[in-house]
């Protein structure tokens, strides 16, 4: 089904009655806009093969095919259908505005019709439809609708209407039945409809009715209802691809089987690509890594002068590419083989591995295969138990254990295959208990308060008619990281110099706390605050972070922060791999020094100046062992200054100290230093 | 982040990293390596087999060191390991200060060389091995302390958890001799102060050990003062043994300690600990062809044109939709993911059941109060677990695990602690925490619609399903994948002519199920399948009529005119024709073109055709 799209094209009135608006109300033209906006904003950031056409009626000018003698006036097409990008969005931001004409809506809908048939020939669509954003009060002729239904039914084309009011307003103040969907006091049902708006109506209706009859009244929606339901951004739908296999038991029995991802943790399929800052291009940067081997020259060594090799513990283990293939783990290829079955409740749910689960069905259009895998199914699931498996997507991936559970649902059944732990994956840690412990155990009205908290705060509730109530689906969230994503780079597209946009309002909120529950909670949290006193504790000097150590400014952006850290990282990564050091510690400052300058994790200056700060520190103890201390640091000064050829700094360190010799009564000291090196 | 990669090996190339990183989060400040000694008796004691053949419980504690080491090797190599007998008639020591303590293995990380040594030291060979090399004499535990103590202090390293592990079956090691157990206690004290845990392993002795007369002194006080620190059964089998050393032997780290909020204010410490982590197969490091040492390699970033290294406020980043280029800053790339600080933030309680099986995207982690952060943490959280589990419920929170990482929502499940007959934890008291899907992780699925077995079908697959029955066990299952890299390597560091074989436990022992299910597959099969059916047989009808109707029918061609490619372009609309139609056009138009990509041909005609 690769390359399945639909043709749609957005017919928007942009004329005269449009920009009417009532106070504090903002008009159908502004709101119809915004629908449009956001559902092309959509589909630009979902980047489906679907096109999308825009037809404007009630402009000034007329520019369509079907232009003559004085027919199908003040109807433009703006743009033939084409995927739609940003040039589309910036069109409707700045160029689309309300003008002073009328247009029948009708002949724009024809419009539409005609312009669907000559750009769709050729090519393949799956569907076709035309979204209709209007008042309505312009005077429509109803002469030949019966011919335009009859089209719309032949070239099977999906007709929705945008309007600024509810279709079904009747309905609405009678019994209500609707007034859920429709959301309360849309712009126009107070003040009522013009006659031309009350015959346009009807004639949707009609239309509507006649296309389909049970669900046709369904496709008209409001302005603020769109608006609400389009402010999301696409989610990120993927083909489920099928995973064809055959489920076998032993060597005699096996089942055809389809198998389809149904839950994994998405991704966003778009990587963040690195340009030059000035010409935005791609190509200007080139990123390249060379080796260098740890010596002090750091010299440089081709690739092919390098091999691979693997860690054996402390040993290192030269292993070519070659040798690996050859001597690593080989398996068959594709399999879907049961080792065995076991009670559900020896799979431990938080022992679920990986990032997915994977839905199994039996192979298509085989009811044999379905029958079998039916019998396995039911069994399962009337025995609670779980098939534990060797599972491998294909000969070059790396086999998996992993427990398929039956699932029985009423209209479907299935395996839910989800994989399990290896032993070298569990790390079993040992906690102090927290029931056999006096000093934790909690009270009784500590364990009541907790009791009403909970009593306070549950998400499901059984409503008056038996059914139950989910107040918080994170399931039918989207993933907000998406949602941020796309907003900001929205706003970049549109606004490049601008700097991005705060969180959107209801994306926040959707992550909150559900009001109710708040409410609720209230009194019992307080209880809860009283019974179980909490007290942060002091902080023992922590260990710096690097941050710290360099002197970084806390108030800068989290951004930067955030790099502080990763950077700190990198310390500790280095750290462990080689016991090294971010600043002249006071145990060895001469080794440590000599790292630093060797690392260049430091500029040579503030290692210089750390270590002086270090010989200083030991000089006033006025011990033999500190002196001793000191001169090896003083050594190690020498030597790297030497080596790097900046003795400047040395220099002017030890002449300093030297003048300062007599004042500090250091005389041994500086004997001493004599006499070990020669200068 | 990254040093919890490198802990768990598996700091591959940018991307992964990244994704790992946000899977198993968290940073934590905590520098340095751990060390791990032990400590074992080498008395005549210990080499007294057990009855039925059982191992002495020196073969068991040699047994248990070797698998200690090699898991070392697998999953955290750079932690430093020591082997030292006390006991023996040999004496080896550093300064030689010592009679009757042999260190056998100095405080080092374990390789290849090691393991093999401890092996010589397993079984019957192993006994005479020791006897001949150390052989059993006085003891003087004081002594094999100080000699710990020095190993230690030995070490240039930073050690950020330092841990020794007593093995005996002596509760009164030197006999009443108090003037020794004075000193050992001494020496223990010392080694506890400069932050040594000491465990004793105690192992089976005829007549029970008694750890109170002599070793609770010695060892280090368990954890916040529960009861669990000190085992008082001995140990009396390999597994017990095996695993009261695995549940010590590694340190608990955290991932990330993070404030439980639960509103108005309230905020308790807690710590994610990661229990189950994918591990991999380590990456390879880059060695010098002519020396064989690592070298180190650097990544610069620098001006494809002018060659000049790039400094980070020199490049940007950039993502294209809608045929626009998109830039932002590198900072502000990092400032979208961020929504709030890392925290947990209590959204209500849902029963059980609305916790569904399929609702997984992440390994779980453990959390646990921390006490130490923030007081009375692990009172509340104690009666929030012993709430939960009665009623039944989980905790849902939305959970920001590091800084600059997007909330995710978690289900926080409680779990009891759960000891088994010897008193070891298996699972500890904590809660599970879940990670939950949003709305783009499900993915829409058309299930098809099929028939569905009868009864006796379903009864027949019972039997079946009771025969393969077996006792799952979390863990059980050791990856081939990753066993067969190590004994490769094993093979290349020690010379071996070949590695040792893996047996590939998660394949299935066919043989063995085929015997077991004996007729029943065959009853099965007559069931569901009709005669002639062949379920390995592959559907290959529909591919050859495509075959031998595909070749020879291709599209017909299509031409397009002047006029319509020139509506085309007014409208902007010819990016919609397809290459074929465009070259057509190209063709007829008496257009060469070199390229092959629709946007040269498009070029190619805009120019001919002019606007």
């Amino acid at each position: 089904m690769a390359g399945s799209r639909s043709a749609l094209v957005l017919c928007m009135d942009v004329g005269l009655s449009m920009s009417n608006n009532a106070p504090g109300e903002e008009s159908a033209y502004e709101q119809a806009k915004k629908v449009m906006q956001k559902f092309v904003q959509r589909q630009v950031f979902a980047e489906t093969k679907d096109e999308l056409a825009l037809v404007l009626f009630g402009t000034d000018s007329t520019n369509n095919r079907l232009d003559q003698d004085g027919q199908y006036q003040n109807i433009t097409v703006h743009r033939h259908l084409m995927i739609p990008d940003f040039e589309l969005l910036e069109e409707i931001e700045n160029q689309i505005q309300p003008e002073n004409s009328q247009a029948d809506w009708l002949d724009a809908l024809v419009v539409c019709m005609d312009l669907i048939k000559t750009e769709t020939k050729d090519k393949k669509y799956d569907r076709f439809i035309i979204a209709l954003l209007t008042d309505l009060s312009t005077q429509a002729s109803s002469e030949h609708l019966d011919v335009i239904i009859e089209n719309l039914k032949q070239t099977d084309i999906t007709l929705q209407f945008f309007l600024p009011f509810p279709a079904e307003e009747d309905e609405d103040e009678n019994g209500g039945r609707d007034a859920d969907r429709r959301g309360p006091g849309h712009p126009g049902t107070g003040k009522g409809l013009t006659s031309e708006q009350r015959d346009g109506l009807d004639m949707v209706k009609h239309v509507m009715l006649t296309l389909d009859e049970d669900e046709g009244l369904g496709e008209i929606y409001t302005f603020r209802n769109a608006i609400e339901q389009l402010r999301m951004f696409k989610r990120i739908e993927k083909r489920p691809t099928a995973w064809p296999c055959q489920l076998t038991i032993g060597s005699c029995l096996s089942i055809r089987i389809i198998g389809y991802k149904a839950v994994t943790d998405e991704k966003m399929k778009k990587m963040w690509v690195t340009v030059d800052a000035q010409s935005n291009q791609r190509e200007d940067v080139k990123r390249e890594t060379v080796y260098c081997l740890d010596d002090d020259n750091e010299t440089e060594v081709q690739m092919d002068d390098t091999i691979q090799g693997f860690r054996y513990g402390s040993d290192i283990v030269p292993f070519s590419k070659v040798d690996q293939d050859q001597m690593k783990y080989r398996h068959d290829g594709k399999c879907f083989a049961v080792l065995g079955f076991t009670k559900q409740s020896l799979v431990q749910r938080h022992h679920f591995m990986g990032n997915q689960v994977m839905k199994i069905f039996p192979a298509k259009d085989d009811e044999h295969a379905a029958v079998a895998l039916s019998s396995l199914i039911r069994a399962l699931d009337e025995l609670e138990m779980v098939a534990i498996v060797r599972y491998a997507y294909n000969k070059v991936s790396n086999p998996q254990v992993g427990a398929a559970f039956p699932c029985v649902k009423q209209n479907y059944e299935c395996l839910m295959y989800v994989q399990l732990p290896f032993m070298e994956d569990l790390r079993l840690f040992t906690f102090p208990s927290l029931e056999n412990n006096k000093k934790f155990t909690p009270s009784e009205s500590q364990l009541s308060a907790v009791d009403s908290l909970i009593d306070s705060m549950m998400l499901v509730e059984e409503e008056e008619d038996g059914e139950k109530k989910d107040l918080f689906k994170v399931h039918q969230i989207p993933n907000p990281a998406f949602q941020r994503h796309f907003q900001c780079l929205h706003h970049r597209a549109l606004n490049p110099d601008t700097p991005l946009p705060a969180m959107e309002p209801w994306l926040k909120a959707a992550l909150e706390r559900p009001e109710v529950i708040s409410e609720r909670c209230k009194a019992p949290l307080g209880d809860v605050k009283k019974q179980f006193p909490l007290t942060e504790v002091e902080k023992k000097k922590q260990l710096k972070t690097s941050a710290q150590i360099f002197g970084k400014d806390s108030e800068e952006p989290d951004a930067k922060k955030a790099k502080g850290d990763e950077e700190e990282g990198e310390y500790n990564l280095a750290d462990i791999a080689e016991g090294s050091v971010t600043s002249v510690g006071s145990v060895d400052p001469a080794r440590d020094f000599r790292t630093l300058i060797k690392q260049k994790t430091l500029p040579f200056g503030e290692a210089c100046q750390q270590l002086t700060h270090r010989i200083e520190q030991l000089l006033s103890n006025k011990n033999t062992h500190y002196y001793m201390k000191s001169i090896t640091c003083i050594q190690a000064f020498r030597e790297q200054s030497i080596k790097l050829e900046n003795a400047d700094l040395y220099n002017s360190y030890l002449q300093s100290l030297k003048r300062s010799i007599p004042n500090r009564g250091l005389g041994v000291f500086w004997d001493l230093l004599v006499q070990v090196s020669c200068f | 982040m990254a040093e919890w990669n490198a802990y768990y090996r598996n700091d591959g190339d940018d991307e992964e990293e990244q994704e790992e990183g946000e899977q198993s989060g968290g940073s934590y400040k905590i520098t340095g390596r751990d060390s791990l000694v032990f400590l074992v008796d080498a008395s005549k004691e210990m080499f007294i087999k057990g009855e039925d053949g059982q191992p002495s419980n020196f073969d068991m504690t040699m047994q248990v060191v070797r698998s200690v080491y090699s898991s070392k090797i697998i999953s955290s190599h750079r932690d430093l390991v020591a082997l030292v007998f006390y006991g023996t008639e040999e004496s080896k020591n550093p300064r030689n200060s010592f009679k009757h303590v042999y260190v056998y293995h100095d405080l080092d990380e374990p390789g290849a060389k090691r393991v093999q040594e401890v092996d010589a030291l397993r079984g019957d060979e192993g006994a005479k091995l020791a006897a001949k090399t150390m052989g059993s004499g006085e003891t003087s535990l004081g002594d094999a302390l100080w000699c710990c103590a020095n190993l230690y202090s030995d070490i240039k390293l930073r050690l950020s958890h330092k841990r020794l592990m007593i093995f005996t079956c002596r509760d009164e090691p030197h006999i009443g001799d108090s003037t020794k157990d004075r000193q050992a206690r001494t020496k223990a004290n010392d080694l506890k102060e400069t932050g040594v845990i000491i465990d004793l392993m105690h192992l089976m002795k005829p007549g029970g050990f008694d750890v109170a007369p002599f070793f609770r002194d010695i060892v280090s006080p368990p954890e916040d003062e529960s009861e669990l620190g000190l085992q008082l059964e001995p140990c009396n089998k390999l597994d017990d043994l095996q695993k009261r050393v695995r549940a010590k032997e590694l340190r608990k780290r955290t991932m990330a300690r993070l404030n439980l909020c639960l509103g108005e204010g309230i905020n308790v410490a807690v710590g994610m600990y990661a229990t189950a982590v994918t591990a991999k197969k380590p990456v390879p490091i880059r060695l010098y062809r002519e020396t064989n040492e690592p070298v180190r390699s650097k990544t610069r970033t620098f001006h494809t044109q002018t060659g000049s290294l790039l400094l980070p406020s020199e490049i940007k980043k950039s993502q294209t939709y809608g045929k626009k280029q998109i830039v932002m800053e590198k900072d502000e790339v990092d400032s979208i993911k961020k929504f709030e600080d890392p925290g947990l933030h209590l959204i209500g309680f849902k029963p059980m059941e609305r916790l569904k099986l399929h609702h997984h995207i992440r390994p779980a982690v453990f959390l646990y109060p921390e006490e130490d952060e923030m007081k009375g943490s692990s009172c509340l959280v104690s009666a929030l677990l012993t709430k939960c589990s009665e009623r039944n419920v989980f905790a849902l929170c939305r959970c920001v695990s590091r800084r600059n990482c997007a909330p995710r929502f978690v289900a926080l499940v409680p779990q009891n602690e759960q000891v088994d007959e010897a008193k070891t934890q298996i699972t500890p008291p904590g809660f599970n925490v879940i990670f939950l899907p949003f709305a783009d992780d499900m993915r829409t699925l058309d299930p098809p619609q099929c028939p569905t077995a009868s009864d006796t079908q379903v009864d027949k697959m019972k039997e079946i399903v009771s025969k393969l029955r077996f006792k799952y066990r979390s863990g059980a299952f050791e990856n081939p994948v990753i066993q067969q890299h190590y004994r490769n390597l094993e093979a290349l560091a020690l010379d071996m002519m070949a590695p040792e074989d893996i047996e590939d436990l998660i394949m299935p022992k066919v043989d063995q199920i085929d015997r077991r299910l004996g007729p029943l597959s065959d009853e099965f099969k007559d069931m569901v399948y009709p005669p002639g059916y062949n379920p390995d047989g592959k559907p290959a009808a529909k591919r050859k009529t495509a075959e031998n109707g595909g070749g020879a029918e291709k599209k017909p061609k299509i031409e397009v005119g002047v006029d319509e490619l020139k509506a085309h372009m007014q409208n902007g609309t010819i990016g919609k024709l397809t290459v074929p139609v465009l070259k057509e056009a190209c063709k007829q138009l008496g257009i060469r073109t070199t390229g092959t990509k629709k946007q040269e041909l498009i070029d190619a005609l805009t120019a001919q055709l002019g606007s």
